[in-house]
């Protein structure tokens, strides 16, 4: 007796412990109440927690029957985390993502077109440049919060030091160059050297993005607008020629990321980068006192390109799961992009440009210094064609930028090997 | 009771025993090993995942694709030189500290006791702080290799230098693992008989002769256990990858670990993913199975 009770025992645990976790979780959901659930990486962020729980508590205080869930992850992990979560019949309502995450989740059925959830005349009110970014056959998949170019970011003190204006940053790269001379003789207070000029090339998705954007700056591109390969453009070389200039010349940083130039920037180590305009939250966090030396300029020009850069964009992607859950959903995001909403975050915590033409006159991005000298360039961008590949196609973006760099390979080499790679990943 | 009807009674029961073993390996391992191996047939991506459908077969795209990029190359060639110079230093250091420190010496136990440090730190915070001390611009490694080449070198990029960044990395390994090993091979020297030492010591064997004529050979089944265990370790090895390098600088980090990430969850292609992880676990078992047989012999020799 006591031999079978232990085998049923174990066999119960053995079988219990295979089918534990295996059940879905149900959203509260009934006539009057309603839970959407938002994926937020950025409540795991520093300095912007706070901000997430007031918008919750705001807008739970004006609409009390609908409840706020946030699913949270790292940065890097909430796409699986969503992923995971839908693969078991879990859907969230509404993500918090960037630009170059909606092709992916376009392509995974899970973003609904936006004109599905939310009013039209809310839709209209945002620029139409900007939503073309967020088009994939005609239909936008995502709704932003607020946009920024690869803007360029100066230190002023810097320029100043090397004898040059601070109020006349470069136009052009040739201009970039000139300056770059006397940049990088100087030393900070460590007498650590300072580098010129920052173009991140590390690893990761957003890196081969940026360079997207270096290459509209010389007129080039990298995608048909049917979404195949299309690199052999002379903007196209002349972009990767500059960064293999720029390395030889030991103008730029290495194989970094947009924090390892923030990182540098804010240090004093880093005369010039390009970063979206909210690197600069980043850029604060390590030095307060970024303000008073930091400004901002518009995206160079290069070869026969006039200084087009690439959009990114803080936005929700949409999901549609019914009704009553599509409605609240709507009037959360109409809630969050508001003046009411984004005013002081834009001013105060992420400055970025509105992407509603509504919002276009809000002091805190009006009068904002840091973002004044690169006010122009939002208008001046290319949209790229959003493909579901885009992250293989940044990521080797990057590894062509490492393999003229420290690779030290040939440009043209490199770009041949590149076209090979990159369209065997674009064919799938 | 009679003694057969007792001996089945017992059969009954380890086989009842046994059950959930067997079905939990076969739930957790066996099941999803075949599916990923049918799924690096397979065009399988995110939509299948979210919609429940089943992949479709693509006429071996998956793999094709990986060897028409070179990217499956590169990445058994990456894997393998890693694994054989961690193996190779992670011995030959190991085994120097625990012979070292099977010498009763004032403060050995502290030693052995704070030798273990880099081993209890998680592989992520090892990665970190390795990536922090070759960081190019204020890394201490910098520092230290200006300092001791009296301003000569003052460019030291480990991490940013396809070809010593997989260097770099074998670094952090081992200091991550000798202590392990160190360990292993330290409870197998305690376990060399005294006698025989002394035997061959009278005989006249120096002190070469005895570490390779009977330390060695007494030590064999721990020395083989540590280095299988070592070489699993660092074949399947990703979070010092992923956090040091992200497999670049222009790819020369990356091994199976990495490109299967990235295939599955940053290029979200699962059916790519599951292919470079059917050839990688492949080419392991090879090499696991041909280090086991080898060992056998030098066994029997």
């Amino acid at each position: 007796m006591k031999k079978l009770l232990t085998a049923v025992l174990i066999a119960a645990i053995g079988i219990g412990s295979i089918f534990a976790n295996g059940q879905n979780e149900k959203t509260s959901q009934t006539d009057s109440k309603v839970t959407i659930k938002v994926a937020n990486y950025a409540l795991l962020e520093n300095g912007y927690e706070e901000y997430w729980k007031g918008i919750k508590t705001g807008f739970e205080t004006e609409n009390p029957n609908i409840t706020i869930e946030w699913v949270t992850a790292p940065y890097g992990e909430i796409s699986n985390q969503v992923i995971n979560m839908a693969g078991g019949g879990d859907k969230v309502d509404c993500i918090f993502a960037e630009l170059g995450w909606i092709p992916g989740f376009e392509d995974a059925g899970l973003a609904a077109p936006v004109e599905d959830i939310l009013p039209q005349e809310f839709i209209d009110d945002f620029y139409p440049d900007v939503m073309k970014s967020f088009e994939i056959d005609g239909v936008a998949y995502g709704i932003p919060l607020y946009v920024s170019p690869y803007v360029l970011y100066y230190n002023r003190t810097l320029f100043e030091q090397a004898g040059l204006d601070p109020n006349t940053p470069p136009t052009t790269y040739e201009e970039m160059l000139e300056d770059a001379k006397s940049l990088s003789k100087l030393k900070d207070s460590n007498g650590n050297p300072v580098y010129a000029f920052g173009q991140t090339t590390a690893s990761v998705p957003v890196s081969g993005s940026s360079i997207q954007g270096m290459i509209f700056n010389f007129g080039g591109h990298t995608l048909a607008a049917d979404g195949s390969l299309d690199c052999d453009n002379q903007g196209f070389y002349d972009a990767f020629r500059m960064l293999k200039e720029l390395d030889e010349k030991g103008y730029n940083p290495q194989n970094a990321k947009l924090k390892d130039l923030r990182n540098l920037f804010a240090l004093g180590q880093l005369a010039m980068y390009y970063d979206q305009s909210w690197g600069f939250n980043g850029i604060q966090s390590i030095n307060p006192d970024a303000k008073s030396f930091i400004a901002s300029a518009a995206p160079l020009k290069g070869g026969n390109g006039n200084g087009q850069s690439k959009l990114e964009s803080h936005c929700f992607v949409l999901v549609d799961n019914g009704e009553a859950r599509a409605d609240a959903t709507s009037k959360f995001v109409q809630y969050v992009i508001s003046e009411k909403g984004l005013s002081d975050y834009l001013a105060n915590l992420t400055p970025a440009y509105p992407a509603r033409k509504s919002m276009a006159d809000i002091s805190g991005v009006v009068n904002n210094p840091v973002l004044k000298g690169a006010s122009g360039s939002v208008s001046n961008v290319t949209a790229s064609p959003a493909i579901a590949q885009l992250n293989d196609l940044n990521l080797e973006l990057c590894s062509l930028a490492q393999a003229v760099t420290v690779g030290n390979e040939d440009v043209d080499a490199a770009i041949a090997d590149f076209k090979k790679v990159t369209n065997a990943k674009l064919s799938d | 009771m009679k003694k057969g009807s007792q001996k089945l009674s017992d059969n009954a029961y380890s086989f009842v025993l046994t059950i959930p073993a067997v079905v939990l390996t076969v739930s957790f391992i066996v099941v999803p090993i075949i599916q990923s191996i049918i799924m690096s047939f397979e065009k399988y991506g995110v939509k299948n995942i979210i919609s429940g459908k089943k992949g479709t077969w693509n006429n071996f795209r998956n793999y094709t694709k990986l060897f028409e990029t070179g990217q499956i190359p590169e990445a058994a060639w990456h894997t393998i030189v890693f694994v054989i110079f961690v193996i190779i230093f992670q011995f030959i250091l190991g085994m120097a500290l625990a012979l070292i420190l099977n010498r009763d010496f004032k403060g050995s136990r502290f030693v052995r006791s704070i030798m273990m440090t880099p081993w209890v730190v998680p592989t992520v915070i090892s990665g970190l702080i390795w990536m922090w001390l070759f960081q190019p611009q204020y890394g201490f490694v910098k520092y230290l290799i200006s300092f001791v080449t009296n301003g000569r070198v003052n460019d030291l990029a480990i991490l940013n230098n396809p070809s010593t960044a997989l260097g770099g990395i074998a670094v952090a390994a081992l200091w991550k693992q000798i202590p392990l090993m160190t360990l292993l091979l330290l409870a197998g020297l305690q376990n060399v008989p005294s006698d025989i030492l002394e035997a061959a010591t009278i005989d006249g064997a120096g002190p070469v002769k005895r570490f390779f004529s009977i330390t060695i050979p007494f030590m064999a089944p721990v020395i083989k256990i540590a280095v299988s265990m070592e070489i699993i370790e660092n074949f399947k090895q990703f979070p010092l990858f992923w956090t040091m390098t992200g497999g670049g600088p222009n790819g020369s980090t990356t091994n199976f670990a990495i490109l299967s990430y990235r295939e599955a969850f940053v290029s979200m292609n699962l059916g790519s993913g599951a292919a470079v992880t059917t050839i990688w676990m492949i080419l392991m078992i090879i090499v696991v199975g041909s280090y086991q047989k080898a060992f056998i012999v030098q066994d029997m020799s």
